[in-house]
């Protein structure tokens, strides 16, 4: 089987397209309202499920949760479809806190759904601060025995909703870009070294295809852009700085172009190739780990793994990005075989 | 240390040369003046965040015109004639270091010329100062890299504009960062590292000069 590679890119691929859209998301609470109460007032919120089955669920319990310790449970929950029910808690005269305005998470679980949970759902002003009474008057009902979700799915996010499956094709296609890319000067490399035509023309197709699957992940993460951050293009510096090394990227294309001679044309494309995948590193590795970004990964936090990519998500997401590679990788053979046809002609004229 | 002997003895040729066309210095040197001139024309009074961006904009346009000419200004017959003498090496260094000297100078006199025109908004000099020198290896290494690949083909104008912009994008940010702390703009606690950054930046991109260029001048 010599084409066993291209096959395996396929089935990657239409693994990722078919599991990655079908796999349902987990049980989440898009919105609360009102989301904000009153010390001392028996508050009644009403809750937005998302793929929640609250009609089906024999025992549903509801949370607020002030912080690790301290939480209260709903006196009274009436069901009223599937995805939509209303809870009732009592809040105290005094919450146990010296801040005015006190940010509570939602949790609400079922047998059927697992729990689900809402940062920051209710906010609660307080009429008068006294952080003693708050903790006299406090009635904890500690969260216990949560139920989990059965089956397969992908986690709920906040915002990210379900956009999370852009992470299979935005994030991949970079991922698959990158790899291309080194390939291309490894190639480049051995250009240099052996001067042979086809190491030359196997780097100029496989930095073709790099630029496109730069492109398509620059789209990708455009409509991902705006359906979590609000619009298409932000100042968001590693967003800029891969618009830069796209760039660089295209510069390259206009530099071969302008030579006639073949070889003078490989060989200085090759070291320009070898200089902007060096200049391109700092723009996409350093820099945006300097600044504030809005890209998971900077700022501080991890990139890759945490709470950002549960399992279910990491079952997709690296067969995608094999997949995508030799997808890449097989373009990139079609794009090399036709340039060395082409190649072969011209030397024939002559 | 026969490369060392090659470097000095080619930088001194440069300054030859330099000095008996003349007008290739002044033109620069006229080029800053009057766009330093322009910029004040056009916005009269230059608060220290637009000085910032404006002192480094100038900067980088006359630095492009600067170096451009570094390969492009001897004819090939006496480029071959050059290649057939010295060390490929000694050739690029003695032209990055001619260059470094050169834009270096020219930072200094955008600087005074803004200066004069403008107030002077830099509250920290060394930190200002170490921005300046550093930005000129920056500047000097890629643009004198890049006229070097720009020189071999027809329209080296255009791609030298082309290929070196996006390529000095890492270092310019690095630059208006450090000097937004110079000129006391925002806190910056992490200015070691911005400035290793950029020096990180400076050897990376000299050692693939050193690397590639032999194979750039074999025609």
């Amino acid at each position: 089987m010599k084409h066993w590679w291209k096959i395996l890119g396929v089935l990657l691929v239409l693994y990722t397209l078919i599991i990655g859209m079908i796999v349902p998301l987990k049980p989440g609470i898009p919105e609360v309202s009102p989301s904000n109460g009153q010390t001392g007032t028996e508050l009644t919120v009403m809750v937005r499920g998302y793929n929640t089955h609250y009609e089906k669920a024999k025992e549903i319990r509801a949370w607020l949760k002030m912080d690790q310790e301290r939480s209260l449970i709903a006196d009274k929950i009436t069901v009223q479809s599937p995805t939509n029910l209303e809870a009732t808690f009592t809040i105290p005269k005094n919450l146990p806190s010296d801040k005015k305005v006190v940010p509570l998470a939602l949790i609400i679980d079922n047998e059927v759904d697992g729990a689900s949970v809402l940062p920051s759902a209710v906010f609660i002003t307080q009429k008068n601060i006294q952080k003693a009474m708050g903790e006299a008057l406090w009635k904890n009902s500690p969260i216990n025995s949560l139920n989990e979700y059965k089956g397969m799915a992908f986690p709920y996010r906040n915002i990210l909703a379900e956009t999370i499956r852009n992470t299979y094709f935005h994030v991949s296609l970079w991922f698959g870009m990158f790899l291309l890319l080194i390939g291309s000067v490894v190639y480049s490399f051995r250009y240099l070294w052996k001067f042979r035509v086809e190491d030359d023309l196997r780097s100029k197709s496989l930095t073709g295809v790099g630029v496109v699957f730069g492109l398509l992940g620059c789209a990708t993460g455009a409509i991902w852009a705006k359906h979590t951050w609000g619009t298409y293009w932000t100042t968001d510096v590693k967003l800029n700085m891969a618009a830069v090394a796209m760039l660089i990227y295209l510069a390259y294309f206009v530099l071969r172009g302008s030579f006639q001679d073949e070889t003078k044309k490989a060989r200085i494309g090759a070291v320009y190739n070898i200089f902007a995948f060096a200049a391109m590193f700092p723009l996409l590795f350093v820099i945006p780990r300097l600044t504030d970004s809005l890209h998971p990964g900077n700022g501080g936090n991890p990139g890759l793994g945490g709470e950002d990519l549960d399992n279910t998500l990491r079952m997709i997401f690296y067969p995608s990005i094999i997949g995508w590679t030799l997808i890449g990788l097989w373009m990139a053979n079609l794009l090399y075989r036709t340039d060395l046809l082409q190649y072969r002609l011209l030397e024939d004229d002559y | 240390m026969q490369i060392v002997q090659e470097i000095l003895f080619l930088l001194q040729k440069e300054l030859l040369l330099e000095w008996r066309q003349k007008y290739a210095i002044g033109g620069i040197l006229l080029y800053v003046v009057s766009t330093v001139f322009i910029v004040f024309m056009a916005t009269l009074v230059i608060a220290p965040p637009v000085w910032n961006i404006l002192f480094w904009i100038i900067v980088l346009f006359a630095s492009v015109n600067a170096v451009a000419k570094s390969f492009v200004q001897e004819n090939s017959n006496r480029q071959l004639y050059y290649y057939t003498l010295a060390n490929p090496l000694a050739i690029i260094c003695s032209k990055i270091i001619y260059n470094i000297v050169l834009l270096f100078l020219l930072t200094i006199l955008t600087y005074g010329a803004m200066t004069i025109v403008a107030e002077n908004p830099v509250k920290d000099a060394t930190i200002f100062w170490a921005a300046l020198f550093l930005g000129s290896i920056g500047f000097s290494i890629t643009f004198t890299f890049i006229s070097a690949i720009a020189s071999k083909a027809d329209n080296s104008a255009t791609l030298m504009a082309i290929l070196s912009f996006p390529l000095v994008i890492p270092i310019l940010g690095t630059l208006m960062k450090i000097s937004r702390s110079a000129l006391a703009l925002e806190q910056d606690t992490s200015l070691n590292q911005d400035f290793m950054v950029l020096g990180a930046i400076d050897l990376i991109l000299f050692g693939l000069v050193i690397i590639l260029f032999p194979f750039l001048w074999k025609d």
